[in-house]
């Protein structure tokens, strides 16, 4: 087949007016006509709809068509469906490609339907010189182990695990902790509805413990993932309990036996528990462990256990490996404790508390039985203020709005109120009171009608009484413009939501990224929020950004659900476009490169010294980036090679190279963001000719090189914003160095640095990518065509030199 | 600067007995406030702030100088005059507000408050701030500007004076520099008005001491 | 008085201000004993002008200029700036940094300076008393210089706002929990009492705006360090010594309070930890009698 003479289709679409009422659609087909190889143009109202596609299915058949070219909208939109309309008449998918003439032609430039025309001509000719080097791909599958890995059992991981189990895939959850149950377990009751936390918890967790599906590993940590989807292996280590967990009954015996109490964390510290214990009665699995930190092996435990035998103080740590195929990220949150903070006094002052130590206060099982008393002398505050935003939305700690604190401290104040009555006030001091869901904003009502006092001011201080260890705090009573100072007996600190001291560990084991404020990163905000860039790997839950009890259940059951669209499958199917390595060619064999491997995102690369380097294809996301940085040309990445790229950019700079701006642009920012510009229909000059590629990553520099041997009047590289938003990880950064390196480069030969521009664009900026447009017209209008050409005749033969250098040495 | 108390002994009660600028501040007498002199002067039955009040670009051009820079991430969350030492003992001094009302763009009230020159400059409210504005520094760059307007409250007039005049910011009388040399003090290192003049004209600093105000 | 007479002492150019000189020369004159005593060498500095805050709030510009031209002063030295008033202090690291760091501003200052025939090039650095004592004396050389240790007096600090704020530009301490002084006190000796609301600003500033508010501030810190028991208040600011020491009387008349606390600067308890006498630190320059306690430091000293 790839030796068959390319025999092209070319469909047209008119768009009803949304292309013909700008672009001169015959004109266009007549001139698609005398290009090569093709051999049947044909112009549509609508090519998406039915009859369009039958047309195409049809002229495949009767004109034995081997390419097929659709001139309409965006590829972002219909690629996915015209691929399927050439496999349904037996033409490989990848046979299919698509000019977008209306997102880059008739949307954004309406009052120039001429110049308009002539853009669409190029657009299809450079989709045209494209189409003729395609090759038929084979879509990639792997298998699938339909086991799941759950990380984190708190009640995010919980719902994923159960549901997860319900559809029958067999599930490890993974607990760092004694028992699952999470943040959750720690609270008393929860808003808007004021049940027991625990009550409504604890069942979900005797379920995970029962069910036949689920094996719990509590009091594990992840040690490392390999593999891709449908097929990790992950290794776990144990900690050791010193206690035999087949052997353990859960009775206590030896608890009560136990001489020796330490603090409990689960507590916040505040309460004590035995050196041989559980943190809490409902823990799941009712395991017992020992905590030899605190152990005086006097042995009365053992003796306690007596026949059952279930006590070893030989345990060792030991490792399992598991083999899933999906994992679901659900590791949660840590409070922020504000030791940092002079001002609060909080580690200070004995009556100055977080809202998590007052949880365990006001907890009918907690330490002090359910009493709110102070530290200080142990008796009833009359007075408790809530301090809000303590560390959240600050830049000097975290930037980000926690999110829950403004319910849990509502939800704080009513128990105080209901349960104290007026022997309590209460007083809120807030900054805004943020309560949208639903049943949240009448809670906020019930709050104010128990005559809660609320104050508008950020706290900025807190100051002890010694005598009295009584408490004044200073703020501004925002809404009065007067500064206040308030006498209470008790502070509660509502304390930010942080992540997981270890994410960055986890992250670097998974491969995921994390976003500034440091909770992982999910592949897109709105669309894909559970998916990470890694498939099959997924995160649920606070561990993505703080997140209240429904929330995070509801993305519990949203994470089994997407892992269980991989799970179901006996094989998963793989987008073909993935890099491969021409093994004679790669440098690895004689020389220690392996540059391939150091510079692809996911570790999918393998270069063992002395052999070719290896792409693990089902690892591959298809980036592109080795592509670009491998010294000896030896990779491709198939759909995406260097001839189509190369094809296009000559087809683009054909006729009037200088006049023109060549623009390769990445798929998932700037590509967008100018399907976006030209969506929201902003105006600009009609001087681009985009090329597409899925990350800048692949960008080549001879590809820069190539465009102004050719004589173009401007380059412009269009990637997502550093440094987070690229859906490669860290494609962007790769061409960035690379381009950073070029530039003052081609300066020193003489390049007006105005002409070679790398731009960071992302799907929402439209309007940046008008305005940028418009900018680089009016630099290359002042710059004119002689200036251009003078500059290009200078480094034409520089250029030339270094594209021959580089293709005889890959030769 | 404590140096200008002797002279102002006598008068301790007024806050702002410096400054010519119109007062709205709710530290008037009942009765003035109840005459509403604003509406009157504006030629309007209501009380609202009027339309020709507001200048949206004011926000940008206090922006626009050094140490203004963060003043729209401003949240209004009150830090800044909670723990102001001077707003805990004043009636009207309110950092907070001053930064209101330039974000609403109320330029003119901002520019002809009285209470743009209570700050201490003690930089607690910059240090604080959650949101990075450097409080103080705003309120340096409204006085700077209200300067430029004709208005500099005499001290400030008097200390740039001398410093023109002597090189530091005090006229120090004979006597005092003899006593200097008693207690065994080298004599004070001599001092160059003569540049500091030449600086003064070069930048207009001259102009603007020497201008109305 | 001659300081100058060991070529192996460290030699730091001495700026004076406009406050010390006019109204404080207790401050001086203890600084420059106690510095003698520390093998640090003061250097005079001919043709210093004010640091240029008092007119930061008139004209951003000049106070800049104003400051830079005494950098370049110190420059030409080829010394680094030792200051003794904390506004200077502040203002000459701050735009010291500032003028270091940017390009753009440090060309607008030097084209005015051009005129006076002088470039800042940034080859100095400026430190406040406190900063010199912490960083380039050492708290080690500064306790073996203690003769007469201070046991059992009881002292608090004001240690004035400029001396760490802003944080980021003046980079020294921790404002919300200084220890600097705190350290040199304790290297003297005597105990250092904790008070309420201890950083906050005494409002000398706005004393020639308003004359109430800063007697106010400094009455309740009063009140705060009289609670706490502190026998004497420590400062390093000569507008805050004014405040405490000078305003006390007044603050006492005004309020119908009585205080009666010694405000020292710190070079002068030092001084009195070092063996100096009270007339070498010319302890009788203060407002409020510090007796009793000199009559304290050497009964109690001399007992152990």
């Amino acid at each position: 087949m790839v030796e068959d003479i390319p025999r092209i289709g070319v469909f047209i679409c008119h768009c009803g007016l949304n292309i013909a009422g700008v672009i001169d659609v015959k004109e266009v087909a007549e001139y698609a006509k005398t290009l090569p190889d093709v051999v049947h143009t044909k112009d549509n109202r609508y090519t998406c709809a039915d009859p369009g596609q039958d047309e195409i299915r049809k002229a495949i058949k009767e004109h034995k068509l081997n390419r097929v070219v659709v001139a309409a909208c965006s590829p972002r939109m219909h690629e996915p469906t015209f691929r399927k309309t050439c496999a349904e008449a037996d033409l490989n998918p990848y046979f299919f490609e698509m000019a977008n003439i209306r997102e880059f032609s008739s949307w954004c430039h309406p009052s120039t339907p001429k110049e308009a025309t002539d853009k669409a001509k190029e657009i299809v000719r450079m989709a045209i010189a494209k189409a003729r080097l395609l090759q038929p791909l084979k879509e990639i599958e792997v298998p699938v182990t339909n086991k799941a890995l759950v990380v984190g059992g708190g009640i995010a991981g919980i719902n994923t695990a159960l549901d997860l189990a319900e559809m029958g895939f067999k599930v490890f959850l993974l607990e760092k902790t004694e028992s699952i149950g999470g943040h959750m377990a720690q609270l008393d009751k929860t808003f808007p509805t004021l049940d027991c936390s625990i009550c409504i918890e604890g069942p979900k967790m005797v379920d995970v413990g029962r069910h036949p599906n689920i094996e719990i590993l509590s009091y594990a940590e992840l040690v490392s993932v390999s593999g891709y989807v449908g097929n990790f292996k992950v290794k776990i280590k144990k900690k050791p309990r010193y206690i035999i967990a087949d052997n353990c009954t859960g009775c206590g015996e030896c608890k009560e036996v136990c001489p020796i109490e330490f603090p409990n964390e689960w507590d916040m510290n505040m309460g004590v528990r035995k050196a041989i214990s559980v943190p809490f009665e409902q823990a799941v699995p009712l395991i017992y462990t020992i905590n030899l930190d605190h152990c005086i092996e006097c042995y009365k435990c053992v003796d306690a256990c007596g026949a059952r035998q279930a006590i070893n103080f030989d345990q060792e740590p030991n490792e399992v490996e598991l083999e899933v195929g999906a994992i679901v990220l659900a590791t949660g949150f840590d409070i922020y404790l504000p030791y940092d903070n002079p001002l609060y006094g909080y580690g200070k002052y004995d009556n100055v508390i977080t809202a998590l130590e007052f949880e365990r206060l006001i907890l009918a099982a907690g330490p002090t039985g359910g009493k709110v008393i102070r530290a200080s002398d142990g008796k009833k505050p009359h007075s408790i203020a809530f301090i809000q935003c303590v560390g959240s939305r600050d830049l000097k700690k975290y930037e980000y709005c926690s999110g829950f604190c403004c319910m849990y401290t509502l939800k704080n104040a009513i128990l105080i109120k209901e349960k104290y009555k007026d022997e309590v006030e209460v007083y809120i001091l807030y900054m805004d009171m943020r309560t949208p869901f639903k049943g949240y904003e009448e809670f906020y009502r019930r709050a104010r009608n128990l005559g809660i006092t609320f104050i508008r001011g950020r706290a900025s201080h807190v100051i002890e009484t010694p005598e009295t260890k009584n408490l004044v705090i200073r703020a501004e009573d925002t809404t009065l413009s007067q500064p206040v100072e308030l006498p209470v007996e008790m502070v509660v600190l509502c304390t930010a939501a942080i992540p997981k001291a270890d994410a960055g560990n986890v992250a670097r084991i998974l491969n995921i990224s994390r976003g500034m404020d440091g909770f992982f990163m999910e592949s897109h905000p709105k669309l894909k929020p559970i998916d990470t860039p890694v498939d099959g790997v997924f995160v649920a839950g606070a561990c993505q950004g703080p997140k209240d009890i429904p929330y995070s259940v509801s993305q519990g059951s949203g994470a089994a659900a997407r892992a269980a669209t991989i799970l179901s499958k006996k094989k998963w199917k793989i987008e073909p476009i993935v890099a491969e390595v021409n093994t004679e060619l790669c440098r690895n064999t004689k020389v220690k490169c392996g540059i391939c491997a150091k510079r692809c995102p996911y570790g999918s690369i393998e270069a063992p010294e002395n052999q070719p380097a290896e792409v693990i294809t089902a690892m591959c996301h298809g980036c592109g980036t080795c592509v670009a940085e491998c010294p000896a040309d030896a990779i491709i990445q198939n759909h995406f090679t260097d001839e189509q790229i190369s094809a296009q950019i000559k087809t683009a700079l054909k006729d009037n190279p200088e006049g023109k701006i060549l623009g390769i642009l990445c798929n998932w920012c700037c590509y967008a963001g100018a399907d976006l510009a030209g969506t929201s229909r902003f105006e600009y000059p009609p001087l681009i000719r985009p090329i597409r590629v899925m990350c800048s990553g692949r960008v080549d520099r001879d590809f820069v090189l190539e465009a102004f041997k050719l004589g173009a009047g401007m380059v412009l590289i269009g990637a997502c914003h550093l440094p987070y938003d690229c859906h490669y990880i860290s494609g962007n950064a790769r061409m960035k160095a690379r381009m950073d390196a070029l530039a003052p480069m081609l300066q020193k030969l003489g390049l007006s640095p105005q002409r070679f521009r790398v731009e960071y664009v992302s799907a929402a900026e439209g309007l940046k990518f008008a305005e940028l447009m418009k900018e680089m017209g009016i630099q290359l209008k002042e710059l004119g065509p002689e200036t251009i050409k003078r500059e290009n005749a200078m480094l034409k033969p520089i250029l030339e030199k270094m594209l021959a250098k580089k293709q005889r040495k890959s030769k | 600067m404590s140096e200008s108390k002797p002279r102002q002994k006598e008068k301790v009660e007024p806050e702002r007995e410096f400054t010519k600028a119109t007062s709205t501040s709710s530290e008037e007498p009942l009765s003035d406030m109840t005459k509403d002199k604003t509406s009157e002067r504006r030629g309007s039955e209501t009380a609202s702030i009027k339309a020709h009040e507001f200048d949206p670009h004011f926000k940008h051009e206090i922006s626009n100088f050094h140490g203004g820079e963060k003043l729209k991430q401003c949240f209004q969350c009150g830090t800044c005059t909670s723990d102001c030492p001077i707003a805990r003992f004043s009636d009207s001094y309110r950092p907070r507000s001053l930064i209101r009302m330039a974000l609403l763009g109320l330029k003119d009230r901002v520019l002809s408050s009285d209470t743009l020159w209570l700050c201490a400059a003690c930089f607690t409210c910059t240090d604080r701030c959650p949101q990075d504005v450097e409080v103080a520094s705003v309120i340096r760059i409204f006085r700077n500007i209200a300067v430029k307007r004709g208005v500099i409250p005499q001290i400030f007039k008097e200390l740039g004076s001398n410093i023109l005049e002597n090189g530091i910011a005090y006229k120090i009388p004979e006597l005092r520099l003899k006593k200097r040399e008693q207690t065994g003090l080298p004599p004070l290192p001599k001092r160059n008005p003569k540049a500091l003049e030449k600086l003064a004209k070069e930048t207009g600093f001259l102009k603007k001491l020497k201008g109305s105000g | 008085m001659d300081v100058n007479k060991d070529s192996n002492q460290k030699a730091w150019l001495l700026f004076l201000g406009c406050a010390v000189p006019y109204r404080v020369s207790s401050y001086e004159i203890s600084t420059r004993k106690v510095l003698a005593e520390l093998d640090i060498k003061l250097v005079e500095m001919p043709e210093y002008n004010c640091c240029g805050l008092p007119i930061d709030p008139i004209d951003h510009e000049m106070m800049l200029i104003l400051a830079a031209r005494n950098l370049t002063l110190a420059e030409e030295k080829g010394l680094n700036l030792v200051v003794l008033c904390p506004g200077c202090a502040g203002t000459l690291r701050k735009v010291n940094k500032k003028l270091k760091e940017s390009k753009m501003l440090r060309e607008k200052i030097n084209s005015y300076l051009k005129e006076t025939g002088r470039e800042f090039k940034g080859t100095i650095e400026a430190k406040h008393l406190l900063q010199l004592l912490i960083e380039d004396v050492g708290l080690e050389k500064i306790r073996s210089a203690v003769k007469k240790p201070l046991f059992n007096l009881q002292v608090s600090e004001h240690m004035g706002c400029h001396v760490t704020r802003p944080t980021g530009a003046v980079d020294f301490d921790n404002p919300e929990n200084p220890e600097a002084l705190k350290k040199l006190i304790e290297v003297t000796g005597a105990k250092y009492v904790d008070y309420i609301d201890k950083s906050a600003c005494c409002g000398a500033p706005i004393a020639g705006v308003n004359d109430k508010i800063p007697l106010q501030l400094t009455k309740e810190k009063l009140i705060h360090v009289k609670d706490a028991g502190a026998q004497a208040l420590i400062t390093v600011c000569p507008f805050c010594h004014m405040m405490f020491d000078t305003n006390q009387p007044r603050i006492e008349r005004m309020f119908n309070e009585t205080f009666k606390i010694p405000v020292l600067h710190y070079p002068q308890l030092l001084g009195l930890a070092m063996g100096f006498s009270s007339e070498e630190l010319n302890l009788k320059g203060l407002r409020v009698d510090p007796t009793p306690i000199i009559s304290q430091v050497s009964d109690r000293a001399e007992g152990k």
